[in-house]
């Protein structure tokens, strides 16, 4: 069975990503898709690239006076000490009931700060640390389970993390990133039988219109 | 062999006027020289003062101008210059040439620092951080993927009409090389870009292209 991710962020979205300037939870579910996704890995080294020639075409003249520089320079060369990487607890594995799932390295750590798992027959979730107009969460639909028909205010993105979901426009593996709006109502079902694994981002209605869609509208066509 | 299929004149026309912008500045080349991911060996490896000068006196005024267009202001600018620079000095070790060039490096990692900083302003210390986003150490190697698919997806006429909607500057390596046949390197010195930045563009613009494709097709 071919597990081939299939539904990619744009270009777009990936280059908002590397400039480091997209939401938080947004980036967090770009950057989730990457570690499944060789193909966009490639294009984000690309778009880095091509960012870093640009940040080196500006122009270097400098109004600071050179004591200050020297200042800043000697500050950094004696601080001789590497400052030791403070470990973060982080937690690879989660279990949800019976089950257990393998989390991608970059949702390790936030994890590990994980608040307690909510069980609604057959779907299950739990919030991770987000900013206010966001919420980010992990979702567990159960094999052969349907969610019930929703529609979202704002905007939900989500990414498959493990097992597989359909919905009316298409099936789903790990490292596929759906997006939908309020335009959007979908009935997505675990048809096969095992347990998949999501991570969620619903976004606040008000949020929603002023932030998101002015850049997600435009791509909304590329992910169905 | 990609060439004969491609040259329709729809393609040319639109393909040149994104030519003489992008050839007539002054060329740049300062990118191709390896000075910078030699200077950063020689930090790594021996904390090497000198070596850590010349990089310094090279990035931080372009930190600063980055910083300074991206926070408005010059404390947090050099805020962000003095606190990329710090990891540069102490994380020179993690640098991997294989990956990508200095400036590259340094680049992101400015990225990362002023993200850091935009969150804590805002008081979110505990949420996601730039660790989160962008982890250290790479994904698996990921190299010569794709690009036979992508000339074939060349050939299509219908990709003719997406051809001026590209970015200038991914627009005129495109037809340097599939109008031009230029190879990557000369296309890099005719530029006065680096090898890799050639490359990268082509690859986008390729992506770009079958982006539109894909739209045009639904």
């Amino acid at each position: 069975m071919s597990q081939n991710v299939n539904h990619h962020p744009s270009i777009s979205l990936l280059e908002l990503y590397c400039d480091g300037s997209l939401t938080s939870e947004v980036a967090l579910l770009v950057a989730t898709h990457l570690e499944f996704c060789p193909h966009c890995q490639q294009l984000k080294a690309d778009i880095e690239t091509d960012q870093a020639w640009q940040f080196t075409q500006q122009p270097a003249e400098s109004v600071v006076s050179n004591d200050d520089w020297l200042q800043m320079l000697n500050n950094i060369t004696s601080s001789d000490t590497p400052r030791q990487p403070s470990l973060r607890p982080a937690d690879s594995v989660i279990s949800v009931g019976d089950y257990q799932f393998r989390l991608p390295r970059n949702l390790q750590h936030l994890a590990a700060r994980r608040s307690k798992w909510l069980n609604v027959g057959g779907i299950a979730s739990c919030r991770l640390p987000s900013g206010e107009p966001h919420h980010l969460s992990l979702l567990l639909i159960d094999k052969n389970t349907e969610v019930p028909l929703h529609t979202h205010q704002g905007l939900e993105m989500t990414l498959v993390l493990s097992g597989e979901i359909v919905d009316e426009s298409g099936r789903y593996v790990p490292g596929d990133l759906i997006i939908n709006t309020p335009e959007h109502t979908h009935k997505p079902r675990n048809v096969s039988s095992e347990p998949c694994l999501c991570l969620s981002v619903l976004s606040a209605p008000l949020h929603f219109k002023e932030g998101l869609t002015r850049w997600l509208n435009p791509l909304q066509r590329f992910f169905y | 062999m990609v060439i004969t299929a491609v040259s329709g004149h729809h393609v040319l026309q639109t393909a040149s006027d994104g030519v003489s912008q992008m050839t007539a500045g002054p060329v740049q080349t300062e990118q191709q020289n390896p000075q910078w991911e030699q200077a950063l060996a020689l930090v790594a490896v021996k904390r090497d003062k000198q070596a850590f000068s010349d990089l310094f006196a090279h990035f931080a005024p372009r930190l600063r101008a980055f910083g300074l267009r991206m926070f408005g202001n010059e404390q947090q600018a050099m805020e962000m210059v003095q606190d990329t620079l710090l990891n540069v000095w102490n994380k020179a070790a993690l640098f991997d040439p294989s990956r990508g060039c200095a400036t590259t490096w340094i680049y992101t990692i400015a990225r990362n620092v002023r993200f850091d900083m935009l969150r804590k302003k805002q008081q979110r210390k505990d949420e996601i951080s730039a660790d989160d986003l962008w982890p250290d150490g790479e994904h698996p190697d990921i190299e010569g993927e794709h690009s036979q698919q992508w000339d074939l997806l060349l050939i299509a006429e219908k990709l003719a009409p997406h051809f001026a909607a590209l970015p200038p500057a991914q627009r005129v390596v495109v037809e340097k090389i599939y109008l031009e046949e230029l190879s990557h390197q000369q296309v890099a010195e005719l530029l006065g870009i680096p090898l890799g930045t050639v490359k990268s563009r082509l690859r986008l613009a390729l992506e770009r292209l079958r982006e539109a494709l894909n739209e045009s097709e639904r």
